[in-house]
């Protein structure tokens, strides 16, 4: 169980957390979502004991992390971004430094079994230097398993793997999530969707919003612009798409058309699809035009600005059509 | 004391496991060999006065060298790779972690110091040294060594580029070094008391070896000045940790 409440980190001027909340349920996964710099790395240094907060409460464990910082270490685990690892030692070497600190008795055999767990065993001797990229995110996260914590704080575990092991990573990370409060961060939306039961997503020290992932999903699609294919050329489908009242404007964009919906509530592929149909084309694709993060980001600070501009004048449509 | 113990460990078998470390031995041990030879010999076939205390008297001189190569590595090591942010959200106090590595580069130092026992060994073939002052000489060099070792430390926590950290810690012990030269000067200056060049003169390394411990003589306000020495050092190194993090 992770309870924050209100949490701030300020560095001199720049303010990194400003006043978050969220409370991360045991036996769930909770994602932290948002691109770089947006305040993610800070928060779960804070939950972790690393570095003090500024103002606010983070509970994690039952315990205060700021009051009774070595109860909390004792049940986290924690896999920072960049993985630090010695590098002079040998996997099961570094497992047994750590377990000594931390007080594992029969600490050969625990950190035997994690290795096993992230699939290492057979690398337990290797100096890490030179296990790959990914065999060093496995025996991170096995440093983070080693003493079976409550609570797993993972940094952007998966980046800078290749694709086959994100996928076994993010399998690990679903399975841990079942037996423990996992919380992890990422920048990428699919991922997030794939492992999270629950997504925070996070830009400028703040939190934008909050829910499971099909949630979002709606919640971030809703009134973002589509992109259409059709097997004919575009500019000839183009006017039709115009025509839709669900349709405030259309646009060519190389061979595909993007539609920007009147109303930002209803979406307008249904009627983009029959009207697709009823011309007699077929379709090729249909989806949203931002399907990862930065671009949903994009579409959503695009929206804000719009909303903001057209308040004086007009209806939103509108200042769309102007543009 | 288990967390201090387990990176006490880690940080001995390092020594062991690194080439620089044998390095700064070897050069330490082939120096000292030269110098102990060219005395014994100068001093035709009788055991010489002062070649007792040749190899503890340059052993410690030359700390304003040793000391920052040995332990310029560890602290900065770990704040550039990132380890110490692991480290730091384990169970173990920032004390109990630095108290660890300050133990083991003393015990590494113990080693180098002791395998110097063999120049006395020699001497006993040819005379019999007096092995009271023997015992006092080393007694001492091992706690002036612990102080500057300390010392140096404190600047491995301070940056994490190692040569800085090198150069600093040199010119920190060296400052400790030459404050009988400063004490001088300033007891020289007119219009100036003597009891601040004394005052200088008592925080220096050499007030409480040179004078003393190499002769033989053991007081107990010289081992209590190394002993703070090196408390204050680590306390200090304690500090700065803490701080880097929360500024971090």
């Amino acid at each position: 169980m992770i309870e924050v409440h209100d949490l701030v980190k300020r560095y001199g001027q720049a303010t990194a957390v400003k006043g978050i909340s969220f409370t991360a349920h045991p036996g769930q996964v909770t994602g932290f979502l948002g691109p770089n710099g947006a305040g993610k790395t800070t928060t779960m240094r804070m939950l972790t004991g690393f570095l003090p907060p500024t103002s606010g409460k983070a509970v994690v464990a039952g315990y205060d992390v700021f009051e009774q910082s070595m109860e909390v270490r004792k049940r986290v685990g924690y896999l920072p971004e960049n993985v630090p690892l010695y590098r002079d030692m040998t996997a099961l070497s570094y497992l047994m430094y750590m377990g000594e600190i931390r007080g594992i008795s029969n600490r050969r055999q625990k950190a035997q079994e994690v290795l096993e767990r992230v699939a290492l065993a057979d690398r337990a001797n290797s100096r890490i230097r030179t296990l790959s990229k990914g065999m060093r995110q496995r025996v991170g996260l096995a440093q983070a398993l080693l003493h079976d914590p409550e609570v797993l704080i993972l940094d952007e575990p998966t980046i800078g793997l290749d694709p086959f092991q994100v996928l076994e990573l993010r399998e690990l990370v679903r399975e841990l999530g079942k037996s423990h409060t996992l919380l992890f961060s990422t920048h990428i939306l699919s991922e997030a969707e794939q492992v999270c039961d629950n997504i925070i997503i996070i830009n400028h020290g703040q939190i934008i919003t909050e829910g499971s992932p099909a949630e979002l999903r709606s919640q971030l699609e809703r009134g973002g612009r589509v992109l259409l294919r059709v097997n004919v050329p575009a500019d000839t489908a183009l006017p039709a798409i115009q025509a839709l009242k669900e349709v405030a404007n259309a646009s060519l964009n190389n061979d595909s058309i993007v539609a920007v919906p009147a109303n930002p509530n209803v979406d307008p592929r249904p009627a983009i699809a029959r009207a697709v149909i009823d011309k007699g084309w077929d379709l090729v694709e249909l989806r949203p035009l931002a399907v990862n993060l930065e671009e949903i980001f994009l579409e959503v600070t695009r929206r804000e600005d719009e909303t903001t501009a057209a308040e004086p004048t007009a209806a939103p449509a509108e200042s769309e059509a102007a543009q | 004391m288990r967390q201090i113990f387990a990176v006490f460990k880690r940080e001995l078998g390092l020594y062991f496991r690194s080439p620089v470390a044998y390095a700064i031995t070897f050069a330490l041990l082939l120096f000292f060999g030269l110098q102990f030879s060219s005395a014994v010999t100068s001093a035709n076939g009788q055991a010489p006065a002062d070649a007792l205390n040749y190899v503890p008297s340059l052993l410690t001189f030359l700390m304003f060298l040793v000391a920052p190569l040995l332990t310029m590595r560890l602290l900065a090591e770990e704040t550039r790779e990132g380890t110490l942010e692991v480290i730091m959200t384990m169970p173990i106090r920032e004390s109990q972690f630095i108290i660890g590595k300050f133990l083991a580069v003393w015990a590494f130092y113990t080693v180098i110091l002791l395998l110097t026992v063999v120049y006395h060994l020699i001497l006993t073939t040819i005379g019999i040294p007096d092995y009271g002052r023997a015992f006092s000489m080393y007694l001492g060099a091992w706690l002036y060594g612990g102080a500057t070792l300390a010392l140096a430390m404190i600047w491995s926590a301070v940056t994490e580029d190692q040569v800085v950290a090198a150069f600093l810690g040199a010119a920190t012990v060296l400052v400790f070094y030459l404050s009988n030269v400063a004490a001088t000067a300033v007891s020289n200056l007119p219009n100036v008391s003597e009891g601040l060049g004394a005052f200088i003169r008592e925080l220096g390394l050499q007030s409480h070896y040179e004078t003393t411990l190499l002769n033989g003589i053991v007081r107990a306000e010289d081992i209590l000045y190394f002993v703070f020495l090196i408390v204050a050092a680590l306390f200090i190194t304690t500090r700065i940790v803490e701080v880097r993090r929360w500024r971090s």
